[in-house]
Parts: structure tokens; C-alpha cells; sequence
């Protein structure tokens, strides 16, 4: 199997990472539930991943690093957090689902800053030009899901920062393998999920929050028991309900694995991988590339079509032969009316840490014959 | 053998306060807080030794990490709290 759907999940794990969920599932029990060994065991492995995430993404406490089932998780408490209906909310028009839905379902008046695709510069005017006296909150993402989009979030967090309004960032592309600065952001909420670039399993997430946040959740906290109202602190505010323990101690180790090895070099061996195999792809009749022509506007993700044959019938074909690609909508329909590939939705590889280019070149002759083929 | 217990708003506050004497060289262990020192219901506290609170007050007044309630813990097990 050549695994290549790493932008919705990362299958090849650091060997730690099962290895301390089988340890979990044994000898932790729950933090903050009891003084016993187990639970003080499993208070120290939360704390410690809460710590490893906060020195990763330079958060100024481990407090403010909440475990989440999923970086939608977070997101949703964030806009949650922010928004009342029919607040207005400036997104970019490349956000994913785990956005808009909420959005849509609360009611906010949503304003899309719409820029071409890879072009950072029209991006950051977009937004530059929507962030009016009305707005109350921007949400944007680092890294299209789709397209691997870097945009400019630096400078559309500058711009939050110069008006007072709140900024949330969804890093579920970004976190692992491009700088996610808390602190230099100046962010109100930055969601994640755990089992993309930070190789840890899934049913994990990270809400680092910069600010007061509002709970989805009601229930137990282990802390200020007599109390009826949700403990007013984090992380307890936010993490009603017994902690998923195999998941954080899986997911310490995944962060572990990307700190020794460090986000610039994962990044520049995912760009080593798709560069070249976004160039093969183009010299190829019949299959259009979705890559940036600025390699600094594009990380881990490339999109591609091929003429005359369906995104869905193309990911099925590269499956058969043993290559995982994603094909459709990308749950970011958004992202692809931005691109103008609402119609045809697109074929899209992403990668990882493990990879190689071989795999990569196999994909690209597999394309290859799948072009050769067309009606 | 008496000693100090440091209360703290949360577990994850508390782990913070035991790493933050712990790296100053202070023996800290985090604890559940007993029920009649609790406040709100369940709570967690940080034990150090009666000579080490002295020092483990300027580290945590150094790092910004502030004590909720400080009590002396009798070798008979009585509670007093400790004004600062």
C-alpha cells in the first residue's frame, strides 16, 4: 500500500505511538478522578503532552492547551465561545466544513474574504478589506485541505490584532510541519486535530486557547465538584467527561516524534516528495496540477485532474493498484468553488514524514496510465 | 512529620506548581486535597516540606504561579491555614 492520504489522517505512525496506547489501556486510569497511582499516572502523562504541545506551539502555559476529540471539536468551541447568531465573521474561501457548518448552524453572518488560489497577496488584502467595525471573529485556515494553500495568516492576525477582533486559526494542516506560534499570533482560539502532522491516533485534538472560552460540555471535571456551573479555569472548563488516555499518551509520543525531528524538516521532505511529483504530473496529457508557483504557497497537499475521467472513478483506479488518495469534495466545498472545481471536485495526494519519493513516483506512472486510458 | 500543603485552583495548576519546584530543586508531590481543606468540592494540592515552603514561595512568586490557600499540616493531622 502507498499510502497518500495523510491530510485526513496520518496511517503510518512513530512505532512509540501504539506503544504507549497499549500501555495506556492498561495502566492509566483518569486524571484528576482519585489519588491512586493509576490516576496520578495518567495525570502526568496528560500534563506532560500538555506541556510538549505548549513548547511546540510556544503557548504560554500548559493550562491553555485543551484536549479535544478533534480539531472540529475545538473549532467549534471557539466559534461558540465567540460568536452569537447573527454576529458577522470573516473566514477565507478555502475553510473546511468543520467551519462553515458551524457557522451556518449558528446563524453568523458569514463574510468570505475570496482571493485566487496560491496568490497570498490578494488573500491578505481580502481580508484586509472585510475586517470592518461589524466583525466579530475571523476564522481561517492555515492550510487548505485541499489545494496545500499556505495562507498568510501572520499578516491576517496582525490585521486582527491592529482592530481588536478575536482570530481563530485551524492548524489541522499546519500543526507538525509548519511554525504554529500561539504567541506571535496573538490568536483567541488555535484548533488541531491529532492525528494528521502530529502522528498521534484519532479521537485526538488540542484546542489551545488564548482567551475566555464557553464549554460544549457540561458534566464532571474532577476539580470544584460542589459547584453547579462548569469550573470558571482551563483546561477543567473545557473538558467535562472522562479523558480519551490512550489517545493523549499516543498522541505525547507523536508530538515527541515531531519535535525530534522538527517541523522544517518535515516540511522541506514533504516539498522534496510533491515538487517534483506535481511536475511529473503536469507533463502529463490530460491532467491539470493544482501547484503553486511559489513553493513557500503550497505544503503537503496537491490536488489534480484528469480530463475525462470522474475525481471518484480516478481516486477508485489508483486504489486498486494499492494507492490511498482522496477524491471528491474534500468536505471543503467552499475551497473548490474558490478554485473552480465545484463540478469536478479533484484528485488529491497528500504526505507525510514517511513517505518516500519512490512512492510518489509510482503514483505518477499509475496517473500516467490512468490518463493514458481516457475516453 | 509536618508539612505544608499547597492548594491549587486545578490538577493542571498543580502540576505546573510541583514542576515549578521541582526544578528549583523543592521535593513537591501533587496530591488530591483533603475534603476539609477542598473549598469547592474536589481539589489538588501540592505537599513540600515544612523547611522548603519558605524558598518554594519565592519560586512561585518568580514564575507567577500564585497559591490558592497554604495550610501546615500538624503531625496529628490537623489543618491550619496559613495567613501570608
Amino acid at each position: 500500500m502507498i499510502y497518500l492520504d495523510s491530510a485526513a489522517t496520518t496511517l503510518q505512525k512513530p512505532p512509540a505511538v501504539a506503544r504507549a496506547m497499549a500501555q495506556a489501556v492498561n495502566r492509566l486510569a483518569s486524571p484528576g478522578r482519585g489519588g491512586h497511582a493509576p490516576a496520578m499516572a495518567a495525570a502526568e502523562t496528560a500534563f506532560r503532552c500538555r506541556q510538549a504541545a505548549a513548547e511546540l506551539f510556544q503557548v504560554e502555559n500548559p493550562e491553555q492547551v485543551v484536549f479535544t476529540s478533534s480539531a472540529t471539536h475545538g473549532l467549534n468551541i471557539a466559534i461558540h465561545s465567540l460568536l452569537r447568531p447573527g454576529d458577522a465573521v470573516v473566514i477565507s474561501g478555502y475553510e473546511h466544513n468543520a467551519v462553515t457548518r458551524p457557522l451556518h448552524a449558528l446563524g453568523a453572518e458569514v463574510r468570505v474574504a475570496e482571493a485566487p488560489l496560491f496568490d497570498r497577496a490578494a488573500q491578505l488584502e481580502a481580508f484586509a478589506q472585510k475586517l470592518d467595525g461589524d466583525v466579530r471573529a475571523v476564522v481561517c485556515t492555515h492550510v487548505s485541505n485541499v489545494f496545500g494553500f499556505v495562507l498568510p495568516v501572520e499578516g491576517i492576525a496582525a490585521l486582527c490584532r491592529e482592530r481588536d477582533i478575536p482570530f481563530v486559526l485551524d492548524a489541522s494542516q499546519s500543526a507538525g510541519c509548519l511554525p504554529v506560534r500561539m504567541g506571535e499570533l496573538g490568536a483567541a482560539f488555535i484548533a488541531m486535530p491529532g492525528h494528521k502532522g502530529l502522528y498521534g491516533p484519532q479521537g485526538t485534538g488540542l484546542l489551545l486557547c488564548g482567551g475566555p472560552a464557553e464549554p460544549l460540555l457540561q458534566g464532571g471535571t474532577g476539580s470544584a465538584s460542589a459547584l453547579q456551573e462548569m469550573p470558571a479555569f482551563l483546561p477543567d472548563r473545557l473538558e467535562a467527561g472522562t479523558h480519551n488516555m490512550p489517545g493523549i499518551a499516543g498522541l505525547l509520543e507523536g508530538i515527541r516524534f515531531v519535535r525530534t525531528q522538527g517541523t522544517e524538516r518535515i516540511l522541506a521532505h514533504e516539498r522534496r516528495l510533491l515538487r517534483p511529483a506535481g511536475e511529473a504530473l503536469e507533463g502529463i496529457p490530460g491532467v491539470t496540477v493544482f501547484q503553486a508557483e511559489d513553493p513557500a504557497a503550497q505544503a503537503g497537499v496537491l490536488s489534480f485532474r484528469v480530463e475525462g475521467v470522474d475525481c471518484e472513478a480516478a481516486g477508485e483506479a489508483l486504489g486498486a493498484q494499492g494507492i490511498a488518495v482522496r477524491a471528491g469534495l474534500h468536505c471543503a466545498p467552499l475551497a473548490h468553488r474558490s478554485a473552480g472545481t465545484l463540478e469536478s471536485g479533484a484528485v488529491r495526494i497528500s504526505v507525510s514524514a514517511f513517505n518516500t519519493p519512490r512512492e510518489l513516483h509510482r503514483m505518477v506512472q499509475a496517473v500516467a496510465r490512468l490518463a493514458g486510458h481516457r475516453k | 512529620m509536618v508539612y505544608y500543603l499547597i492548594v491549587c485552583r486545578s490538577l493542571t495548576y498543580a502540576q505546573r506548581t510541583a514542576s515549578a519546584l521541582e526544578r528549583a530543586g523543592i521535593t513537591a508531590r501533587v496530591l488530591r486535597s483533603p475534603k476539609v481543606i477542598a473549598g469547592e468540592g474536589c481539589s489538588h494540592s501540592v505537599r513540600v516540606a515544612e523547611r522548603s515552603l519558605a524558598r518554594a514561595l519565592l519560586v512561585l512568586e518568580r514564575v507567577g504561579l500564585s497559591p490558592k490557600r497554604i495550610y501546615i499540616v500538624s503531625g496529628g493531622g490537623d489543618y491550619q491555614e496559613v495567613r501570608l
